[in-house]
């Protein structure tokens, strides 16, 4: 029982051997260091824990008990909360709205946030191009309520700036926010705005590490504009590009603010119109703080969870076959 | 011909992105109505009496206050953490000394809208619901923060701490005296962006608290939003409270902001 693989060096069989090049391990560390260097920690150690590995711990005891936060007593449940969200239709909306918003959003702002890295990259040493990079940047430092305000202006049905230019164009007006079919697509406009000077930034940084002698190399074989940038350039950046994919997915399955202020905010009915709006972390926020429904929510929660996780694993392993490392 | 192409596509693009922000200067400053005009107004008019009775007739002042308390808050308090933890896991030699190191970076993986539940449900135990503390404590400890300090406690030259152990100076006093010190580009990124993540919270505070007296900026532009539907004109004033700080502080230092979004490379001159 004791020689649970402590270290891997020494044979197996007895558990003296390895009891003792453990010591010997531990004793390389000053005790004095050590105790300051726990003392250091502790501080942020505790945040973390209390906060973040606590609750994510937390989270697999409450989704398998019937689980209430005025009550003492929980039982287990096993996958009953399960069964119950299952049945549940408007989970599935919800999964769906997310689905959709992630499929639109993620790709549309990768693109973009590429383009706009390209287009900016040479600005860099011109003059006013360090002032274009910091306005394609500054939405994303913006807070969320007070932009959002903005742009339920812009997609008034009636007065907004948005079916102002629709008009001028000669296609036809839109009820943005106030219609099912166009609420989502409004809140994915936002986010594309909000977002996307963070992701151009991200690009920016991987494009300026680009090394010349490539690029130049390149070119003396006759490699120019769209080849050079499909062979060349896209290929070294990859690294970037997956990690931008991988954190765009990751942050847009978690939307909140912009879907909560933008459709309706605590009165208003959040999700809708008729629940179109109304995706995961929405419905989380719903169910555990607007009905009061814990034990439903953090079943939620824990599919959530699961759903990021094996996102991020599955775009690893694509990433793994696709992606070109130096 | 491609160049100033280039160049003009450059300037619509900034000009259509920074548009929005640009526009809540029309609306709040602008004449009555002005939202309402068609074709839309473009040039603000600077009128600043609406925006001036928008701030007198609501507690404005307090919930800027709650946002200035809170957000200083957690900025003392993550410089603090990080800077201790950056140099623990930069300098000293200690069991876990690795296992932390990726302990703190795998917060970043945890999602934040999964744990909104079990963290409502802590914070109801330790009676944090409601609470400055409950606002702050959760945010104090930060990974990029203790990235950061890590990174450039890395780069002091070990010789440093060799001489000030022989003279016998006491960690904290190193760090206070020497590292932290050298260490100011590490603090300036650490504390502006804990800063705009500070001031922009919103749904923590929103689950958090039910009181008026705690609501951070923007949780109370949401609750006024919901009571001055489509008064364009006073949104737009109360939304300019709300982002007039976080303009003036990004239009000194956006360079600042951009290099330590853009990977945590800080600048080397100061």
């Amino acid at each position: 029982m004791m020689d649970g693989g402590l270290s891997a060096g020494t044979p197996r069989g007895t558990a003296r051997p390895n009891v003792l090049s453990w010591l010997r391990r531990l004793q390389q560390y000053a005790l004095k260091e050590t105790l300051i260097g726990y003392g250091l920690i502790l501080p942020s150690l505790l945040v973390f824990l209390v906060f973040y590995y606590g609750p994510a711990i937390f989270l697999l005891y409450i989704s398998f008990f019937h689980w209430n936060i005025f009550a003492s007593r929980s039982s287990f449940v096993g996958l009953h909360n399960f069964v119950v969200l299952a049945n549940q239709p408007l989970f599935w909306q919800s999964l769906l709205n997310t689905g959709y918003y992630v499929l639109l959003v993620v790709p549309v702002t990768t693109l973009l946030a590429l383009g706009l890295a390209l287009l900016l990259r040479e600005a860099r040493n011109i003059r006013g191009g360090g002032l274009s990079q910091a306005l394609v940047f500054l939405p994303h430092v913006t807070p969320v309520v007070a932009t959002s305000i903005i742009w339920t202006w812009i997609f008034d049905p009636n007065f907004g700036l948005a079916n102002a230019v629709l008009r001028v164009l000669h296609l036809p007006q839109l009820g943005w926010l106030a219609s099912a079919h166009w609420a989502l697509p409004s809140v994915m406009i936002y986010t594309v705005w909000h977002s996307v000077g963070l992701y151009t930034v991200l690009f920016l940084a991987g494009l300026s590490t680009l090394p010349k002698q490539v690029l130049e190399a390149a070119q003396m074989d006759g490699a120019r504009g769209w080849l050079a940038f499909r062979r060349v350039v896209l290929p070294l950046i990859s690294p970037i590009t997956f990690f931008v994919i991988l954190l765009a997915t990751i942050t847009t399955m978690q939307t909140f603010s912009q879907i909560y202020t933008l459709t309706g905010g605590p009165h208003g009915g959040a999700g809708g119109p008729a629940f179109s709006t109304t995706t995961d972390s929405l419905l989380i926020y719903q169910t555990a703080f607007l009905y009061l429904h814990f034990s439903l929510a953090s079943a939620m929660s824990f599919v959530l969870f699961m759903l990021i996780l094996a996102v991020t694993l599955v775009q690893k392993l694509i990433a793994d076959r696709m992606v070109f490392y130096r | 011909m491609a160049k100033i192409g280039k160049y003009l596509l450059r300037a619509v693009a900034a000009a259509l992105m920074a548009s929005p922000i640009y526009w809540v200067f029309v609306i709040a400053t602008g004449y009555h109505g002005a939202a309402y005009a068609l074709p839309p107004v473009l040039r603000p008019l600077f009128h600043w009496a609406p925006f001036v009775y928008v701030w007198t007739h609501t507690h404005w002042e307090r919930y800027v206050l709650n946002s200035v308390f809170i957000s200083a808050s957690t900025i003392i308090l993550v410089v603090v953490t990080s800077a201790f933890a950056g140099y623990a896991l930069a300098e000293l030699k200690f069991p876990g000394n690795s296992a932390y190191f990726y302990a703190s970076l795998g917060v970043m993986m945890l999602p934040q809208q999964a744990l909104l539940v079990p963290q409502y449900v802590v914070m109801f135990h330790l009676h944090l619901l409601n609470t400055y503390a409950g606002l702050i404590l959760p945010f104090a400890a930060s990974t990029s923060g203790i990235f950061l300090f890590r990174q450039f406690f890395m780069k002091l030259p070990a010789s440093y701490r060799e001489i000030a152990r022989l003279e016998g100076v006491s960690t904290l006093t190193y760090l206070r005296r020497v590292a932290v010190p050298l260490a100011r580009p590490a603090v300036a990124t650490t504390v502006l962006l804990t800063f705009i993540s500070s001031w922009n919270q919103f749904q923590w505070p929103l689950i958090m608290t039910n009181s008026l007296r705690l609501q951070p900026i923007e949780l109370a532009l949401s609750h006024y939003m919901q009571t001055y539907q489509s008064n364009w004109r006073e949104l737009a004033s109360a939304a300019l409270i709300a982002l007039l700080p976080i303009l003036i502080v990004f239009a000194f230092t956006q360079r600042h902001i951009v290099r330590a979004v853009a990977g945590g490379e800080t600048p080397q001159k100061e």
